[in-house]
């Protein structure tokens, strides 16, 4: 199995700074995922790793063996793009096939290796069709299985799923994770949608303008956010943002709107300000109506309107001057109207300084 | 970006001359025509054309234009000139105007037979010439137009509109409909939408099509031959008979003087328009 | 959304009732004419297969026909072996592709009665190529081509590829601008040569732009006439005389009318021949 190291890497666009020094460790195994909004850099990111794009500084190592100079063909990687690129005037077989008959790959390998993907990805029906005979769904598994039998260290997928329809899309998540298990490839992949990264990856790197916000597991992104905008960003519904400041007391208050909401012991990273101003961050799922046995913090609101999703019931709510959410329970969301009581869960609060937006 | 990232310096050597070497190839034969032009008849009888002139001299460009012999007439090219001017400019703005006109009609108005109308039109853009020539000189002579400036305009018309129209249609079935619709619902018709909507959003197919029609037309040899009379011969026709006039010595330097003379309003057209030059040849190769 | 007008049909009837009678009608005439017994007048005494036999008993038809083939394939495997190769060239990104294009294309721009005339003094052996060896040292160098019965109708091929590659050229290279940039990246991935991507990928993905390359140069040939007279006269004699000449002349010159209808008719045949799976094909893809 084989590890990715970035170190340094930068590329403009001109003027425009698409990766502003990336590192990253991609460990050997792992499933890490490049999340962001567009024009964050992240498949700048992908095609620098590949060699697809010059860089204007840093370096890229693969499996120990630094590549930075190498082309792609060289760096023993595949890949998987948006479009899927399969070449339309060849049937799925020869598709699968061409590339390592012009390596000169001996006849009998390449047949059991096709014979092995056709069966791994269940393409074995599909091997005289061409592509524009196939689905979404199963041209994008001939995709994949044009990467996996090129037997490489490293896979890279380009948002390979965004021209999926939502239940392909779910379904494909699932064959990706199965894959990812079963063959124990390190995969580096490119997505916009936070849902699909926080199923697959191992790791997630969270981009924005040319830089990694953050870089951890999951759990850890969801749970403790390094930065505003990655707390906003994972997560849906949405995390609540509540601005106040922070007082200290005989312990640590956030004053929000006319409260004083105790934060326990929540780790600090740094001694903080007196006074300072505070964006207290809260998921809706943490917030919920207080009732006779609420022991932390409660606040009172104003219910605004109810909005069903299922499963869950989103709450919106007037606090002040400012909104909030809360996941409730349908039933007890039923019917719900005029002033409330929320109870706040400490345990899960993130709190970030304004200005400049990291957590504190 | 496509491939070739580490550009082998031989492949790279070894493209570019190539391609430096088939520009000479079809640059050559140009200079070689405008080189001996500017030669006396001495040094061309003495040296190949290849070889550049000592001493280079417009009299055989003036000769050309004034004064070569197309059989009894010498007048110079200056005549066929002048006549495929007169043929050219109602020939261009007729024909590209009815193109317009057709295209625009069948992209936008109910028109029963559309479909039909336009595989009638592609396959006559396909018809050559000497298929319905004869029919054509009957009818025209009938009409009393044969061999005549009318009669040549007549049918560089008709044998454009097949193109046109299908030039015309092309770009107008790309304009969205809300456009039209706008209109009628605003009260316009059919020359009012015409005049007001489309036309301002012509301009660049106009050109292409204007280019297209220009360079056909005084390109053009066969149909300038057969129909536009004696006193009309367009240059093309009257090119063609003095270089082969085989009465007396050839005098080459006339003959490449009066080709260029009658290759250069094309040519400047071609310089002048550069990417509608290739719009047009490539939309009227791949028609529709 | 087609809107009800009567303006509309009233400005396409000229056009489609011009087409009807001269394009069509005027086929249907000359067809008619070719199973008359027509001569220098026309006779519309019904004659079966008459001309037709007639026709390809005249050796000056014969010739005229397979020379069409000769000069058909080569000229079609001449541009269109030039005309993609200049286009695979310039996709790879070359400098001062502007200045090559300006070069490569400028040739369709001229008629080919200038095009004829300029390759008949550049393969002249008294002034062109073999003067010029000559004239190096090579006293015993022979090119005379041109003046070769045997040999004449290959000269055409130059100057046919001179002119039209450019053509070729600019569609093809249209064409592979518009490959999905993502199939190069997968190239490069796959480690593939460039020359394999093109031979394996890219061109047969533009199969159907090939085919109407390969279509207009055919059609192209088949209503040769300007480069004809241009450039051989269709001589010496007849060597190098192809169908569209042979229709005006036997037309015109010959006055008659019969066999100047049947090489017509035959001529339609031939483009009928290429257009006809060519517009299947074509439109059947259109409508999937």
């Amino acid at each position: 199995m084989t590890g990715v190291v970035v170190r340094g890497l930068a590329k403009s666009y001109g003027p425009v700074r698409a990766l502003q020094g990336i590192d990253m460790v991609v460990e050997p195994g792992d499933f890490a995922v490049l999340l962001g909004p567009s024009g964050c850099g992240k498949s700048t990111l992908l095609n620098a790793i590949a060699g697809l794009d010059d860089i204007d500084a840093g370096s890229v190592e693969i499996g120990g063996v630094e590549v930075t100079q190498r082309e792609p063909s060289e760096r023993g990687i595949a890949m998987v793009f948006q479009s899927y690129a399969l070449y339309p005037t060849m049937t799925v077989r020869r598709n699968l096939s061409f590339g390592l008959r012009v390596r000169s790959v001996p006849k009998t390998e390449i047949e059991r290796r096709v014979a092995w993907v056709s069966e791994l990805l269940q393409i074995g029906g599909l091997l005289d069709r061409k592509p524009s005979q196939l689905s979404g769904g199963q041209r994008q598994r001939v995709a994949i299985g044009r990467a996996l039998v090129q037997q490489a260290k490293v896979f890279l997928l380009d948002e390979p799923l965004s021209n999926l329809d939502a239940k392909l899309r779910s379904e494909m998540r699932v064959e990706l994770k199965r894959l990812h298990q079963s063959l124990g490839a390190t995969i580096i992949y490119v997505t916009h949608d936070q849902i699909e990264a926080m199923t697959l990856a191992t790791r997630i790197a969270v981009m924005r303008a040319g830089i990694i916000e953050q870089y951890a597991t999951p759990d850890v992104l969801y749970e403790r956010p390094a930065t505003l905008f990655v707390a906003g960003f994972v997560g849906s519904p949405g995390m609540n943002f509540l601005s106040g400041s922070l007082g200290r007391a005989s312990m640590p208050v956030a004053k929000i709107e006319s409260d004083a909401i105790p934060l326990g012991s929540y780790p600090f990273g740094a001694p903080f300000a007196d006074g300072g101003d505070v964006i207290f961050g809260i998921r809706p799922e943490h917030v919920s109506l207080a009732d006779h046995e609420t022991r932390g913090p409660v606040i009172e609101a104003e219910t605004l309107f109810i909005e069903p999703m299922g499963a869950d019931t989103l709450g919106w709510f007037q606090y002040g001057s400012q909104r909030l959410s809360a996941r409730l329970p349908p039933q007890r969301a039923r019917g719900l109207s005029g002033k409330v009581r929320l109870a706040l869960d400490i345990g899960q609060v993130s709190l970030f300084d304004p200005a400049t937006e990291q957590r504190l | 970006m496509n491939a070739v990232a580490a550009p082998a310096r031989i492949g790279r050597f070894g493209l570019y001359g190539f391609l430096i070497a088939t520009a000479l190839f079809f640059a050559i034969p140009l200079l070689v025509v405008i080189s001996t032009s500017l030669k006396s008849l001495d040094e061309i009888r003495d040296f190949s054309i290849f070889v550049p002139p000592s001493t280079p001299h417009l009299a055989a460009w003036w000769k050309a234009w004034y004064a070569a012999c197309t059989g009894l007439n010498c007048g110079g090219v200056h005549v066929g000139f002048w006549n495929s001017v007169r043929i050219l400019l109602p020939s261009v703005t007729l024909s590209v105007l009815a193109g317009a006109l057709n295209g625009y009609a069948l992209s936008h108005w109910r028109v029963p037979g559309a479909d039909l109308i336009l595989l009638a039109l592609l396959l006559g853009a396909f018809i050559p010439y000497q298929v319905i020539l004869y029919p054509l000189v009957k009818i025209t002579s009938t009409i009393g137009i044969y061999s005549s400036l009318p009669g040549i305009i007549a049918v560089h018309i008709l044998f454009g509109l097949p193109v046109m129209t299908l030039l015309f249609r092309n770009f107008y079935s790309g304009l969205p409909d809300e456009l039209v619709k706008a209109a009628r619902v605003d009260g316009a018709g059919f020359w009012r939408i015409f005049v007001s909507v489309m036309l301002p959003l012509s301009v660049n197919i106009l050109i292409v099509a204007t280019i297209l029609q220009t360079t056909g037309i005084w390109n053009d040899y066969l149909l300038g031959l057969i129909f536009a009379g004696r006193e009309n011969q367009p240059m093309t026709v009257q090119l063609n008979a003095i270089a082969t006039t085989s009465t007396g010595e050839i005098e080459y330097n006339v003959n490449m003087a009066a080709a260029l003379l009658t290759a250069l309003p094309p040519l400047l057209v071609y310089f002048a328009s550069g990417r509608f030059f290739v719009r047009g040849i490539t939309a009227g190769a791949v028609k529709g | 959304m087609r809107i009800r007008n009567l303006v509309a049909k009233a400005v396409l009837s000229p056009t489609v009732l011009v087409m009807l009678v001269c394009f069509y009608g005027c086929a249907f005439w000359t067809a008619y004419l070719s199973v008359t017994r027509s001569a220098l007048l026309p006779n519309y005494q019904f004659a079966g297969v008459f001309q037709y036999v007639r026709l390809f008993a005249t050796p000056r038809w014969n010739v005229a026909w397979s020379n069409m083939f000769v000069f058909g394939v080569l000229d079609i495997l001449g541009t269109l072996s030039l005309g993609v190769l200049l286009a695979v060239l310039i996709d790879r990104q070359v400098r001062f592709e502007g200045a090559f294009r300006t070069i490569f294309l400028y040739p369709l721009s001229i008629s080919f009665i200038v095009t004829g005339l300029t390759w008949q003094w550049v393969l002249s052996p008294t002034i062109g190529v073999q003067n010029f060896v000559r004239g190096l040292g090579w006293s015993d160098f022979v090119f005379d081509w041109i003046t070769r019965p045997d040999r004449a109708i290959y000269t055409l091929v130059f100057a046919g590829v001179w002119h039209q590659s450019g053509l070729i050229m600019a569609i093809m290279l249209a064409g592979l601008r518009g490959i999905d940039r993502e199939i190069w990246r997968a190239t490069r991935i796959e480690a593939i040569p460039t020359w394999r991507v093109y031979l394996s990928i890219v061109l047969p993905m533009l199969r159907p732009l090939l085919v109407t390359c390969v279509v207009l140069i055919a059609i192209a040939v088949v209503k040769s006439y300007d480069l004809v007279v241009a450039m051989t006269g269709g001589g010496p004699g007849y060597a190098s005389d192809l169908p569209g000449k042979f229709v005006v002349d036997f037309a015109f010159e010959r006055a008659n009318i019969g066999q100047a209808s049947a090489a017509a008719a035959v001529m339609l045949g031939s483009v009928l021949t290429v257009l006809a799976p060519y517009l299947y094909v074509e439109l059947s893809r259109r409508e999937r």
